[in-house]
């Protein structure tokens, strides 16, 4: 089919490159974002905003309200469903598990509820959940969207598309697809070290576009193949799922002989029992992690089977100072507070796997690393943006001689993923800021204005891209630059006007999480400012009468922007 | 204070490493030097000065924190190191003339 390999490679990176083009795009920067989602949500929800906290003390302030957490209403309805008629009259409690980060201020307290009258599944069970203020113990409002961690963050995984969890999927064949498009993009380039750091911004746009990408897609290379091929690893488990299925019985018998080996028991005993301090437990795990010169604070806690002989207390280190997910657990008797078993340290293989899952999940504790991923993550979205807008420059002036609409709607495409996406991002966080603090379902609220403003982005563009066809520049593009330039700074705006947290107070009080963010704002709206007006210069050059010849010229005389 | 001193100036090392490479380039000396020569003796110090300057950067990355995250630290400030030195060199390549300060500018005629 192909003469040569380097041209077969070159037809699979340009058309599974623009297939999976668009879903990259998203991954790629929701994924850049969640890098600090936890601060995006401080942003997001101004009675959070203050410095995180450690783990409080479990006996005197968790306890209690644990023991207050009732079942989600959904999730009673949902297993209702599964049940196929009425829940038992009450349904016993299994766990109870608190989660923190080094930077949450908040902290979400779990419990899981057993659904005994699941013929189909012994192991049903349904979740009740709060999010408590640690200093003073206070319950926060239930439906507070955190925008960071639970809508950007899962947007980069599963693109909010539950269907047939066909977001997942569509995810994992993307991630696949960077795969090869890198691999493949190699083969194509040559020139790897010895065009490092050229880019020509002077010479054709096709020319410099090309050159940004490479630039891009060079020096960012490591990083754009470790992130697909971590995050396939991460979620192996939903793309394979063996003990779930075929090997179910297997994976259950593994984890039940696991356990029993550790000392751990896997099931209650049905007798109950006292749970006895949690707090001299936790005092004893720091104990022992200082021993092993890795001193830490509690990142997860959980007690299984509740109030049963059984149970047990697993304290887990918080991620700071290593890459590697490991949380040097160490097990508890409930009833006694014995130790039962304290996690040896991975073997090689396990210990390759976490760091690589670690190095994907971030948990650590290091600023710089963590800008410098969304430096990675952003010349990521740079590379895929640069990669779409060159192969509708390669084709703009072919299609618009021969009459073909092709290139129009891939631009279009391309307007909607590159600067609509933003456009329903930041339409976003304006609504966070600006809808009624007493409205109902605000959350949903703001998801709505995310999808629709992302739909009218579409629109828009797919009625400003017609000058594609006459071979020019589409002024969607410039039109939504300055819908970003005044979104963004609206969004800044708003949240000086409802919090007071203006950008002088923010900096001189050091508050990192809302200063850095809006920061990023006020300068992603300098540059598509910047962008915007570069654009207007472009059409103008690229003027009707001027623009056939004028990218014939030019493409005949580079000979080496063939390629794609 | 002293980790954020020591990657502040891994950060440093690494960007005027890449510069260094960069320059060693025939393409990029141009850029900064126009038409003059790029003597080979030239060209061997400064890929010799850009790898010491890696190598260092690696150093303080190391001292800073536990190896594994060091590594990790490493290899991604080589992303906007080579970024800034790219675009610093289309377009304000003179910022990095201070860089080869040692070598004498010679004035072509006009």
């Amino acid at each position: 089919m192909f003469n040569s390999f380097r041209l077969s490679m070159t037809w699979l990176h340009t058309w599974f490159g623009l297939v999976l083009g668009f879903v990259l795009m998203v991954v790629f920067f929701f994924g850049s974002l969640s890098v600090f989602d936890r601060e995006i949500d401080r942003w997001a929800l101004p009675e959070t905003r203050f410095e995180p906290q450690t783990m409080p003390s479990f006996d005197a302030r968790l306890r209690p309200i644990f023991e207050q957490i009732v079942p989600e209403e959904e999730e009673l309805a949902a297993a209702r469903e599964r049940v196929g008629g009425p829940l038992l009259e009450t349904l016993p409690l299994m766990n109870w598990n608190a989660y923190t980060t080094h930077r949450d201020p908040v902290l979400s307290l779990t419990a899981e509820f057993a659904v005994k009258n699941n013929p189909d599944d012994p192991y049903d069970h349904v979740h009740g959940h709060v999010t408590i203020d640690p200093r003073t113990g206070r319950i926060l409002p239930h439906d507070d969207l955190n925008l960071g961690s639970d809508f950007f963050y899962p947007m980069h995984y599963s693109l909010h598309l539950h269907w047939l969890d066909l977001g997942y999927w569509l995810v994992g064949l993307a991630a696949l697809t960077m795969l090869a498009a890198l691999v493949s993009g190699v083969v194509m380039h040559r020139k790897i070290f010895r065009e490092l750091f050229t880019f020509r911004p002077a010479k054709s746009t096709q020319r410099s576009l090309l050159d940004l990408h490479n630039l891009t897609g060079v020096v960012a290379l490591p990083f754009s193949f470790m992130f697909p091929l971590t995050g396939l690893i991460i979620f192996a488990g939903i793309y394979l799922p063996v003990s779930e299925t075929m090997l179910e019985p297997a994976a259950m018998a593994y984890q039940q002989a696991e356990a029993e080996k550790n000392g751990l028991p896997f099931q209650p005993a049905g007798t109950a029992a006292p749970l006895s301090s949690v707090d001299a437990m936790v005092a004893e795990a720091k104990r022992r992690w200082a021993a092993r010169d890795m001193p830490g604070e509690v990142g997860f806690l959980a007690i299984q089977h509740v109030g049963d002989v059984n149970s047990y207390v697993s304290i887990y280190r918080a991620g700071s100072d290593r890459v590697a997910l490991v949380g040097q657990g160490v097990h508890f008797a409930a009833p006694t507070g014995r130790v039962l078993y304290e996690e040896p340290p991975p073997p090689v293989v396990f210990g390759i796997n976490e760091f690589l899952t670690g190095l994907h999940l971030q948990h650590f504790e290091h600023w710089l690393l963590r800008w410098l991923y969304v430096a990675g993550g952003f010349a990521g979205c740079v590379c895929i943006a640069t990669g779409l807008i060159f192969f509708v420059g390669k084709r703009r002036v072919r299609h618009a001689t021969q009459g073909i609409a092709g290139a129009r709607w891939v631009d279009a495409l391309s307007v909607t993923a590159i600067t609509g996406m933003l456009v329903a991002t930041l339409a976003m966080l304006v609504a966070n800021r600006l809808l009624p603090a007493q409205l109902d379902h605000r959350g949903t609220w703001q998801e709505g204005v995310f999808w629709s403003a992302w739909l009218l982005a579409l629109l828009h563009a797919a009625g400003r891209s017609g000058p594609v066809q006459q071979g020019r520049i589409a002024p969607a593009w410039r039109e939504q630059c300055w819908a970003i330039v005044v979104l963004a700074l609206a969004a800044v705006l708003s949240n000086w006007l409802t919090t007071g947290d203006h950008l002088l107070k923010t900096i001189r009080a050091g508050y990192w999480p809302v200063a850095g963010f809006d920061l990023t704002l006020a300068s992603s709206a300098a540059l598509a400012g910047l962008t915007a007006l570069h654009l207007r210069r472009r059409e103008h050059r690229h003027a009707p009468s001027a623009a056939l010849d004028d990218e014939v010229a030019s493409d005949a005389g580079a000979p080496e922007v063939a390629h794609g | 204070m002293a980790k954020a001193l020591l990657l502040a100036l891994a950060l440093g090392c690494c960007v005027s490493g890449m510069a260094w490479l960069a320059l060693a380039m025939k393409a990029h000396w141009q850029q900064l030097r126009g038409t003059q020569p790029l003597a080979r003796r030239t060209v061997w110090t400064l890929r010799a000065l850009g790898s010491l300057a890696l190598l260092v950067s690696l150093i303080l990355c190391l001292r800073a924190d536990h190896a594994s995250m060091a590594a990790l630290v490493w290899v991604m400030s080589l992303i906007p190191a080579v970024m800034l030195v790219a675009f610093t060199l289309a377009w304000r390549p003179r910022w990095l003339s201070w860089l080869v300060a040692w070598v004498p500018v010679q004035r072509t005629r006009t």
